[in-house]
């Protein structure tokens, strides 16, 4: 059987269908049984040994075809319209077909991209418990009990067991690290933190930071600023600049509060700036000796430094959102735009 | 902290206009939050952090600027009466040293309590304080400019001859200046008069002994409390005052006796009287401290070159005083700087007022030791996947509130880990589950008119384990409404149930190569249990009528599944396998059954593969239909089987008869019927 010659009978009886029971007819006499498909598919055995493969692949091309002719046959026979023209190519200024992709949370693709940038410096990722101890959170940090240095950290305490609370910042990560193994150490911290504070606008009790640190013989402050210096162009853009301020934690001496000048104005002053043309990034400063006597390291030997930054506040920055509660509320609207 | 332009030139010649002075002052790590022209002054916000209390002051932030400008500090002499020295006819006792380590009161007979002047009255009001009467004004005046808080007592209204210093007892009560009782307990240290409270210790004074228009005599309070007593008593008083603010943080002990007479001799000059007498109790002296500074090591902590001469004078201008070797000074701390404990310390101080800016930006020499393959590495891929799907992630509280759980029948089996100080019911647990956040996430999406939400969480649930609180990673994934996709040939639409939440998470498992998974119906209605190699390791279900009603979802099913990913990441082995690709072609042939609605798809396909020849490769679902050609309580079904040899290619003829013994099979197991 010729199956060129079947395939332009196919074509001009398929014209001449205009109900459904015609359609079942024609499935029936070409894929039916003992159709003309199966008569086709029974010749294959018959066949010279190297025509085989070929003639079955024309068999199944041709099946192909008339499964879709009879498709198409049926969508219009249900007067469902058809989107391709055929002959003419098609409306091209029909929206494309495709699976809808999924999005990160914006938090999240802030965070991975911070971490990408400090993993590509050589820091590796490391992850700790939300529940925290008071030590870890609090006096392996340097951060004494009834000091005025607490007041920044308010924190949640659980019921059961009141030295464990919510961590205030990923900082407690530095001591599990440096506690578990010995320098050198490069590493950065995403994780969510707790702090009691009334929401509103620009504040939320649960937020996000990114931790980093690194130890070792020789680091140095002139190290921190360049560390810092190019994470704030990967993710601020080249132009950017930069200012390092003296601040106070208590975790590290000395302290450095960093500023960048305001992507809004660029640096003239405007009202996300509160017209100083600055915006504070992030806080850091070289680990004080105190934290790593908590953790049994030669403080002779060792220096190191240590930066955080909350993951809303810079997103918010990026991408000129003025209210954190729209992170938590998920609107599917909000979600999609990045 | 507000300072004003002309106050600090008191102190200081400032050559530099107030906007350039509020820059040096920034960098100089007095933040500057703003500069405000008032009345021919400027008004400086500045920000001092909690370890610069010698901040707290106008002279000392006249020191500081005096330090960055390259002035020197104008100090200000002040006059000792001599009457001071007679012993005056009220006695102070302490309690507890620790408490108080030093107390000095001033006794001024006859003065005219009236209206300040105005320079007085300006000056406190840039600085955002009110105003109440000379004497008030004057100790105010004095804690501003020097960091030293003062009170005035009325003298008459004392009770009895002595001033005493002790913890409060159980059950006394004071009412403060600003009309409000406050209950007292042991914590709260306090002074007394010989019959009750008549101030909380350096937070507020008492109404009753308050100096007003009508007072004659005072008692000039100056002295020094412990820093910690201080906090836990306005904490637990639920007060804070400019007082508190200065001893929490620490106050110099040295100028107690100096910041009184000023005040005293300003009070003689504004409001007349004399001063009759004075005591003091306690030390007068702070304990002398060096600290070693190795000039090598300061510029290896910063990585800069800064020399001997510069960081002596930088410590010079800072009131530090330095002597001994070329490379090792000895540098003696002055009296108000309680932050200075260790050579670290000193190293800021020299490269605070050097400038950060002038410290260069090298980048570390990592030796790096990567972990790879780490946890965070293996969600992002699971995260991949299912945004691949299509599904959006969602960050939701981990806090919530108590009674949720019992809607979502969650109460009787997860005892709740409570938060002792939430600030509402939103947070009043840590969440044993995902489910009700990403639940509260979908309804709210529905209420802004969504028809689909396909949401997905990866965060921390708590719950206790043995007793100890514990957290552990988990995913949840969320499906409701209906999407409807423009496809070639139409609308196509697609209605969330349980096997596309089926489907989502198996493709989850079979990219990670997890094949030994499982779904089955549990004991609950609605929930099917999801096992990797025999373990339950999450669920998913079909949230009932209380959960709904409770989120305000109506006329929706919601589709929501909770897995353990630390479970789930156990199985997880990174590892693959190459197959052989099969050498000959296989053969496909259906099978369309119909048979009885309760027969499960699993059911037929065990069998199918239990009765299939070893050329039975693969047996699949490939149609389910109920509908008019299929009478009521049956089904129809079409299964494709492949088979396949590896050592030649079939023919119809072999594949006949194995797969009319799988039918067979399945009509006598099940009656099946051929559709």
């Amino acid at each position: 059987m010729d199956i060129e010659a079947i395939k332009t009978q196919i074509e001009s009886e398929i014209q001449s269908i205009n109900s459904p029971q015609g359609l079942e007819e024609f499935r029936v006499k070409y894929m039916g049984r003992k159709g003309v498909l199966a008569q086709l598919t029974g010749v294959i055995p018959t066949l010279p040994v190297q025509e085989r493969a070929s003639f079955g692949q024309q068999v199944n091309a041709l099946k192909e075809k008339i499964l879709l002719i009879i498709k198409e046959k049926q969508g219009s026979l249900s007067g469902e319209k058809l989107m391709t023209q055929k002959g003419s190519g098609c409306d091209i200024t029909m929206p494309g077909i495709a699976r809808e992709l999924g999005r990160l949370h914006p938090i999240s693709q802030v965070m991975d991209e911070i971490c990408t940038i400090f993993s590509r410096m050589g820091f590796s990722i490391v992850e700790g418990p939300e529940i925290e101890t008071e030590f870890n959170n609090f006096t392996g940090l340097n951060i004494p009990l009834d000091h005025p240095s607490r007041d920044a950290f308010d924190t949640f305490y659980l019921k059961s067991n009141s030295k464990l609370l919510l961590r205030s910042h990923t900082s407690p990560v530095q001591i599990r690290v440096m506690k578990s193994e010995k320098p050198p150490l490069a590493a950065v911290v995403p994780g969510k933190v707790y702090r009691p504070d009334a929401t509103d606008a620009s504040h939320s009790f649960m937020f996000h930071q990114v931790e980093g640190f690194m130890v070792d013989e020789e680091i140095t402050f002139s190290d921190l600023k360049g560390t810092l210096g190019l994470f704030a162009k990967a993710v601020f853009g080249k132009d950017i600049k930069m200012r390092f301020r003296p601040h106070f934690f208590p975790f590290t001496e000395p302290s450095a509060e960093v500023d960048i000048s305001c992507i809004i104005c660029k640096g003239k002053g405007c009202s996300v700036c509160g017209r100083k043309g600055w915006l504070e990034i992030l806080g850091s400063g070289m680990i004080h000796p105190n934290v790593f006597k908590h953790v049994g390291y030669d403080t002779k030997k060792y220096s190191g430094f240590a930066f955080g930054m909350g993951i809303e506040r810079i997103a918010m920055l990026k991408y000129g959102i003025d209210d954190i509660r729209l992170f938590f509320e998920n609107d599917l609207r909000f979600l999609k735009q990045f | 902290m507000k300072v004003t332009y002309n106050w600090l030139k008191d102190f200081v010649d400032i050559k530099v206009a107030p906007g350039a002075l509020a820059d040096k002052l920034t960098m100089a790590g007095l933040e500057v939050t703003s500069v405000e022209e008032r009345g021919g002054d400027f008004v400086f916000e500045i920000e001092i952090t909690s370890n610069r209390p010698d901040w707290l002051s106008v002279a000392g932030v006249a020191r500081e600027v005096a330090a960055i400008t390259g002035k020197k500090l104008i100090e200000k002499s002040h006059k000792v009466t001599k009457s001071q020295n007679h012993k005056a006819e009220v006695k102070i006792e302490i309690e507890n040293k620790k408490d108080c380590p030093l107390y000095t009161a001033k006794i001024i007979k006859n003065v005219k309590v009236g209206v300040s002047p105005e320079w007085l009255k300006k000056r406190l009001e840039l600085v955002g304080c009110r105003s109440v009467n000379n004497v008030v004004d004057i100790t105010n005046y004095i804690l501003f400019e020097t960091g030293e808080p003062l009170h005035a007592f009325d003298l008459d209204k004392l009770q009895g001859n002595a001033v005493i210093v002790r913890r409060a007892k159980h059950g006394e009560k004071i009412t403060t200046i600003d009309a409000q009782e406050r209950p007292l307990n042991t914590g709260i240290l306090i002074i007394a008069d010989e019959r009750k409270p008549i101030a909380i210790a350096g937070v507020m004074g008492g109404r009753e002994t308050e100096v007003t228009e009508t007072t004659r005599n005072i008692l000039l309070e100056a002295a020094v409390f412990n820093p910690a007593v201080v906090r836990r008593g306005r904490r637990s008083a639920g007060i804070q005052s400019e007082s508190s603010y200065r001893f929490e943080r620490g106050v110099d002990l040295e100028k107690v006796t100096c910041a009184s007479s000023e005040a005293a001799g300003l009070i003689l000059g504004l409001a007349g009287g004399d001063l009759t007498g004075a005591r003091t109790a306690g030390l007068a002296k702070s304990k002398k401290r060096t600290v070693k500074l190795d000039l090598f090591s300061v510029n290896k902590i910063l990585g800069a070159n800064i020399n001997a001469a510069r960081m002596k004078s930088i410590l010079k201008s800072l009131g530090f005083k330095t002597s001994g070797a070329r490379n090792v000074f000895t540098v003696k701390v002055p009296h108000f700087r309680f932050d200075v404990n260790s050579p670290v310390d000193l190293v800021e101080e020299i490269a605070r007022v050097h400038g950060y800016e002038n410290i260069a930006m090298t980048l570390p020499r990592v030796k790096p030791k990567p972990r790879l393959g780490e946890q965070p590495d293996k969600v992002a891929l699971i995260k991949d996947i299912l945004t691949g799907l299509g599904l959006n992630e969602v960050i939701t509280y981990s806090l919530m509130d108590k009674s949720l759980l019992r809607e979502f029948g969650m109460y009787a089996g997860a005892e709740a880990l409570e938060v002792l100080n939430p600030l509402s019911a939103e947070q009043e647990i840590l969440r044993p589950a995902l489910i009700p956040g990403v639940s509260a996430c979908v309804a709210r999406n529905l209420n802004q008119k969504q028809d689909y939400v396909n949401i997905f969480e990866v965060a921390k649930a708590f719950g206790l384990s043995g007793g100890v609180p514990s957290e552990e990673l988990r995913l949840c994934i969320a499906l409701c409404g209906t999407k409807s996709m423009l496809l070639d040939r139409g609308v196509v639409k697609d209605t969330a149930g349980f096997l596309q939440l089926k489907g989502i998470i198996e493709t989850v498992f079979e990219r990670l190569g997890l094949k030994a998974h499982d779904f089955r119906p549990s004991e609950r209605p609605s929930v099917i249990d999801i096992l990797l190699a025999q373990e339950k390791i999450g669920m998913m279900q079909k949230l009932d009528q209380p959960a709904l009603a409770r989120m305000d979802i109506k006329n929706k099913d919601l589709f929501v599944a909770e897995l353990s990913l630390e479970r789930l990441l156990f199985y997880y082995k990174p590892e693959k396998k190459f197959s052989r690709l099969p050498a000959y072609p296989g053969i496909s042939r259906d099978i369309s059954l119909v048979i009885k609605e309760e027969i499960t798809a699993g059911q037929i396909l065990e069998t199918v593969k239990e009765e299939g020849s070893v050329l039975l490769r693969q047996a699949r679902i490939s149609d389910c239909y109920q509908g008019k050609q299929i009478p009521a309580g049956f089904k129809g079904l079409t299964i494709s089987c492949l088979y396949r040899s590896d050592e030649r290619t079939l023919t119809e003829e072999e594949i006949e008869p194995l797969h009319s013994a799988v039918f067979k099979r399945l009509y006598e197991k099940f009656g099946a019927q051929i559709r």
